[in-house]
């Protein structure tokens, strides 16, 4: 009953997409104004998208790349939690002199350090200004006692996706000591479901990001804190059942039972079943018309078709088809515009950033570059 | 308690203590958002106010009207709760702000957080309120994330008995709405299961309460997959229920067997209408994709040949006719228990 149909594509528009997420770097306009406490989640969608479409370093200048490391480097910030990056500069006043300590209300955010690593790694920072020791500080500080992680230090507002962030992180460091291991996974199993997804908190609902998240950071853990494995094979079982269930006959996935496919899901769902080994059994052309009907005229792709698009539906589609891509190397025309260098689903990130990261985060890439060491 | 909207903080009398504080931008920023100004006005007057540590009622004003141009201002949300705090104003007022704001900005993480604070501090709220609020607001977004979640919250920080009681009313009346509503039915299931709604499942419970509960889960189910068969939902809920109480799928085939073959080859066997087992209204569209997944994960526990050359059967239909977007994935369990048969 599935209308998976073998019609050929039409061209993926990435000079359109990558013209998108530029025009958002350069400026937003004040309707836009609910972005000022995630602006360095924003850019991370628009320069992971233009990373994605391998024109990072071809469309943007030396220049604004300098002002931009610049510009992320000011949100990284020290004081009594630690150190993180935050937002951006919303409730900052003054530029970080000597000795600047954050305020209680100007700390950093745990998934704004995130994606703020990823900026860097995408713009081949080397990382000698990350302050490594208080960045676990700043992770410990944002555990909370049920295991689960606050988005600000001392906040009450925390779900899975910021645990999802300290796992990331503490992925990135190659250090684990800012995370109590065993009580964050203790929470993760608090909200499986029983559909075999995740919801956001202990209780709530399966939901395709979440459930990304869940199994994204049960892989992200050492396997030491998980002498059973991730998921037992029952569990995996039912999960990849749950998840290949969110495909819809449109080709897009679904984020809950029962919804409408959202181009967004298309990464948590797809990148979800990759981890678990079950790629192969997506139909990878569906996926690929949907996303094709949900590119805007004029750049950028929407959550569904007819919708605007946006920097995050522009940035998980890209993500997706990095995953998916419905044609095999060495494709010409169309074809060929559905390409993409692999993605590290873990990480969320191309390939050779996640590569990039994993060289120059970790404390003894210090040390060995000191000596001029190459790191494997 | 609010200002004209229209008079900047900058042009009132009444702020002229406040020394307003520009935002630092810095180098060549990401993604600058061209502020309106009153949004550039209000935040400027809020990062003054931060500064001072001022925490007074015009600081209630002063975050509201912020809250009002940027709902996901947490920073604005966090100093506003420390100010309510601060000049004990009775939360029952705020509460009712926040009546208004839950509905206007419904998909904003803050709005929720903030009541969750709200009542969390504030233990002579009454509950009940809350849950009446969270209905009235549910009907005008029946999925809303946020809103059911803050519901389940809700309910287990009070885990009050009488509070659970109503719970299962509650969902049949959303399902009565709208039976593909898997918000609802994941309620249930929490609801039952997990929480204290089901007669004593949560929380110990007797072994005929057990059993009687199950009884009336599967009757429940079985209802509404036979008025519509083809919704995931209530077949999640049943497996759902049936790996709960591990219960093996068999002893649910004679329902489910229903639905996987047409009304045609039924014809004449519907005059006696058995309540344990209720059939496809009439003019469902069978055979039901999840019947038949059903059906192969019932035969295939069987664990013996005849159960898994059955499966394989099932799986076939389902991968070259009913559920093609999923071949792969039938081909691959059909090869799963290939392997096994006659081994």
């Amino acid at each position: 009953m599935s209308t998976s149909s073998h019609t050929e594509l039409p061209a993926l528009a990435r000079a359109g997409h990558a013209a998108h997420c530029k025009r958002c770097l350069s400026g937003l306009p004040g309707s836009q104004v609910e972005v000022d406490g995630a602006r360095l989640a924003l850019s991370f969608y628009c320069i992971g998208s233009l990373d994605l479409l391998g024109v990072f370093f071809e469309k943007t200048s030396q220049f604004d790349r300098e002002e931009w490391r610049e510009w992320i480097w000011e949100q990284h910030i020290s004081g009594k939690y630690g150190t993180g990056f935050r937002p951006s500069p919303f409730m900052t006043t003054a530029g970080i002199a000597e000795g600047y300590e954050y305020t209680d209300y100007d700390t950093p955010h745990i998934i704004m350090t995130y994606t703020a690593l990823l900026c860097l790694a995408i713009l081949r920072d080397d990382f000698s200004r990350l302050d490594r020791t208080g960045l676990t500080t700043f992770i410990r500080a944002c555990q909370r006692e049920d295991g689960s992680f606050s988005t600000v230090p001392g906040s009450g507002e925390f779900d899975l996706r910021t645990l999802y962030c300290a796992f990331a992180i503490s992925s990135m460091l190659d250090d684990w000591s800012g995370i109590n291991v065993p009580r964050a996974v203790e929470f993760i199993s608090t909200c499986r479901t029983y559909e075999g997804g995740y919801g956001q908190s202990p209780f709530c609902e399966a939901q395709g990001g979440t459930s990304y998240i869940a199994i994204a950071s049960l892989h992200l853990a050492p396997s030491s804190f998980l002498p059973n494995g991730p998921l037992t094979p029952a569990e995996r079982e039912l999960t990849v059942n749950w998840l290949l269930q969110n495909q819809a006959p449109s080709g897009g996935f679904k984020g809950r039972t029962n919804k409408e496919a959202d181009a967004c899901y298309c990464f948590w769902c797809g990148a979800g079943l990759h981890i678990l080994g079950a790629k192969e059994f997506v139909d990878k052309q569906a996926l690929a018309g949907f996303l094709a009907s949900c590119q805007f005229k004029y750049g950028g792709i929407s959550k569904a078709p007819g919708e605007h698009p946006d920097p995050y539906h522009t940035y998980l589609s890209l993500a997706a088809l990095a995953m998916y891509s419905p044609y095999t190397e060495g494709a010409e025309g169309n074809e060929a515009t559905w390409q993409f260098e692999s993605l590290d689903p873990l990480l969320n990130a191309k390939e050779s950033t996640a590569r990039w990261a994993r060289e120059h985060i970790p404390a003894r890439s210090i040390a060995t570059t000191g000596h001029g060491v190459g790191v494997e | 308690m609010t200002s004209p909207a229209d008079v900047l903080y900058a042009d009132n009398p009444a702020w002229a203590d406040v020394t307003p504080l520009p935002q630092y931008e810095g180098v060549n920023p990401l993604a600058p958002i061209l502020y309106t100004e009153e949004y550039k006005d209000a935040t400027d007057y809020f990062r003054g106010i931060v500064k001072t540590g001022e925490k007074s009622p015009r600081v209630l004003e002063l975050t509201e009207k912020i809250i009002r141009l940027n709902p996901a201002h947490y920073s604005a949300w966090q100093y506003r709760f420390e100010t309510l705090k601060a000049v004990k104003v009775p939360l029952e007022d705020e509460l009712k702000l926040m009546d208004e704001l839950a509905v206007k900005y419904l998909k904003t993480y803050q709005v929720w957080h903030h009541r969750r604070l709200l009542l969390t501090e504030s233990y002579n709220l009454e509950p009940k309120r809350e849950l009446e609020f969270i209905a009235k607001s549910l009907k005008a977004d029946t999925k809303n994330y946020h809103t059911w979640s803050y519901r389940q919250w809700l309910l287990a920080f009070v885990n009050d008995g009488e509070l659970w009681v109503g719970e299962l009313d509650f969902v049949e009346e959303m399902l009565n709405e709208d039976l593909r509503n898997n918000s609802a039915w994941h309620h249930r299931f929490f609801v039952v299961w997990l929480g204290g709604g089901g007669g004593g499942m949560g929380v110990g419970g007797t072994r005929e309460e057990k059993e009687r509960v199950l009884r009336r889960e599967l009757t429940f189910t079985k209802q509404l997959i036979s008025l519509a068969p083809n919704n995931p939902s209530a077949w999640n809920y049943l497996r759902g229920v049936l790996d709960r109480t591990e219960t093996p799928y068999g002893l649910i085939l004679p329902f489910v067997r229903l639905y996987i073959v047409n009304l045609s080859d039924r014809a004449g066997s519907t005059d006696i209408v058995d309540v344990e087992n209720p059939p496809p209204s009439e003019g469902a569209q069978l055979p039901c994709t999840a019947a038949l997944e059903f059906t192969a994960d019932a035969y295939e526990r069987q664990g013996d040949d005849e159960g898994r050359k059955k499966a394989v059967e099932l799986w076939k239909v389902l991968a070259n006719e009913q559920d093609t977007i999923r071949k792969r994935y039938w081909e691959f369990r059909i090869r799963g228990v290939e392997k096994k048969v006659g081994a």
